[in-house]
């Protein structure tokens, strides 16, 4: 395309969303409401996968020990340890160090300290899983077996959170989809009344452009730019809402206690998520347009 | 220049606006198309620059095959062909001048020769003067004028004109016929729609008569 021709081309598209006022308006609003909710539940998920992904990545499993426990007994459950699939490492940490370490944490409060005659504190091994291993079901069978080993305790492992976020994420992605097509079906259609409108209302010019020659590509041009730009502007303002929110939000969380959700860090979406965004707005409302030019200019 | 071979058209199942026509008008000729209300006049002038499609029958315009022509060179056909109509349909928001640029931008005519263009058209019409007043100031003769400037931006071979004088009294009508009988003169040929039988007589010329669809008359054939 020829540089007069596309400034001409981009010069009647930004005449038809002048003349679009309020109905270009509504496209616009439409597209975002639309975009900011996909948003929402795009960053919750991506949030929500990353704490995931952190805590499999770190996922334990403890195995606290019997005081009563046999150097023999331990180094043969080590040795057992080390065999087994599930597990990627094993770190030990006896009574003192546990003991060790808790002073450590509970530095300044002293007084936890002091109903402390001998060290309460057992033994443990630390498990780190691996990935393919951290299902409910196959951690539970894991720890089933490892109880009936002599000299342990007791197994600890926090599979139940880890499951409801994974099936909060899943429940989202669900959510997601169904909200954003129901949404961006709705957004569609205000988008190609809108366009629809813009196509009566430039009745007259469209039959004089056919009569002489015009191409359908060069009549159905402005319209499909026009809606692609509503889409384009409704996802850039759902984004920026987006951000705003975000911004909020962790900062709130900043100011509630520290651990909850594991949100203090928090991530937005990245470069790539905030042009799919857009691209999204911006694909409904060509979307929009198209259909309403298919429709409504005839040949 | 146009050829119909046995074209017939009906609207929904019982409308036969054409039956069995057939027409041969050659290149620079001009032909008056009368008949009565409802003769299917504008149907046969539809069926040229492809509004419409026949029911059956064939016709070529320029050596094209208007009925087998694919919908993408639908645009080069009409770029042969100048329209224009009893409502001028012109742009009343814009002046008369852009009216005309809108074509030239359509069809990607570059800027300089657009406004020669339009200057030159302008003044062959007579209303060079009133490039920058809106059509709805200008009288019905001279709305009429500007749309047959507009129907030549694309130099066209073919002028087909429905009811061009429809809305004038006769004196303006006489002043549009006479423009179109000196581009007629220059080589364009140009088949005129009419059931006004007083602007046929005058004008010994071809005239060919349709009556509830069928060519009942031709003085040229
Ligand atoms: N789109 C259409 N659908 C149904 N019938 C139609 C359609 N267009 C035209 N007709 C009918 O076809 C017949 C011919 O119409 P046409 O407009 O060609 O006549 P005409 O000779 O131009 O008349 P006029 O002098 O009044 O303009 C008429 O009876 C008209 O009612
Ligand atoms: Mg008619």
């Amino acid at each position: 395309m020829r540089l007069p021709r596309l400034g001409a081309l981009l010069g009647d598209t930004l005449v038809n969303l002048r003349r679009g006022g309020w109905g270009g308006l509504a496209a616009v609003g439409a597209i975002g409401v639309c975009s900011l909710i996909l948003g929402c539940l795009w960053l919750l998920t991506v949030n929500l996968q990353a704490i995931l992904s952190d805590w499999r990545a770190q996922f334990e499993v403890v195995v606290f020990l019997r005081d009563d426990i046999t150097a023999e007994q331990r180094e043969r459950l080590r040795r057992w340890l080390h065999a087994e699939a599930a597990v990627a490492d094993v770190q030990y940490t006896s009574k003192e160090e546990a003991l060790a370490l808790f002073k450590r944490e509970v530095r300044g409060q002293a007084s936890l300290l002091e109903g402390l005659g001998e060290n309460p504190l057992p033994a443990s091994f630390q498990l780190r899983i691996r990935e393919g291993h951290q299902t409910g079901t196959a951690l539970r069978a894991f720890a089933t077996a490892l109880e009936r080993l002599e000299g342990v305790e007791e197994v600890l492992y926090g599979r139940e959170w880890v499951d409801q976020v994974g099936r909060l994420v899943s429940v989202l992605q669900v959510a997601g989809w169904a909200v954003g097509t129901i949404l961006g079906g709705a957004a569609i259609f205000i988008v190609a009344n809108t366009i629809r409108l813009a196509v009566y209302a430039r009745a007259e010019e469209i039959e004089v452009l056919r009569l002489v020659g015009a191409t359908r590509g060069y009549i159905r041009a402005p319209f499909i730019l026009e809606g692609f730009f509503q889409g384009l502007l409704g996802g850039g303002v759902a984004l920026l809402l987006l951000f705003a929110g975000y911004r909020f939000v962790v900062w709130r969380l900043g100011l509630a206690p520290p651990g909850l959700l594991g949100l203090g860090g928090g991530r937005f979406l990245e470069p790539l998520q905030v042009a799919g965004l857009l691209l999204t707005g911006a694909v409904l409302g060509g979307a929009g347009s198209l259909l309403s030019v298919r429709r409504f200019l005839k040949a | 220049m146009i050829q119909f071979f046995r074209v017939q058209k009906t609207f929904g199942r019982e409308m036969e606006a054409l039956r069995d026509v057939s027409l041969d008008i050659r290149k620079g000729e001009f032909v008056f198309l009368t008949g009565p209300s409802g003769a299917g006049k504008t149907t046969l002038l539809r069926l040229i620059f492809r509004d419409l499609l026949p029911t059956a029958g064939q016709i070529l315009v320029a050596g094209r095959n208007v009925v087998r022509l694919p919908g993408r060179e639908v645009p080069a056909l009409r770029r042969m062909l100048g329209v224009i109509f009893q409502d001028c349909r012109l742009l009343m928001d814009r002046t008369v001048a852009e009216n005309l640029h809108v074509v030239a931008r359509a069809l990607g005519t570059a800027e300089e020769e657009a406004r020669r263009k339009i200057g030159y058209l302008l003044r062959q019409v007579g209303l060079l003067h009133r490039a920058n007043q809106s059509p709805s100031s200008l009288s019905g003769g001279e709305q009429q004028r500007v749309a047959i400037a507009r129907a030549l931006m694309n130099d066209p071979l073919i002028l087909l004109a429905d009811e061009p004088t429809g809305n004038l009294d006769a004196e303006l009508a006489t002043d549009v016929i006479r423009l179109l009988r000196e581009l007629n003169a220059r080589g364009m040929t140009i088949l005129l729609a009419t059931h006004n039988a007083a602007l046929v007589s005058d004008q010994a010329k071809r005239t060919v008569v349709l009556k509830a669809g069928r060519v009942v008359a031709d003085n040229g054939a």
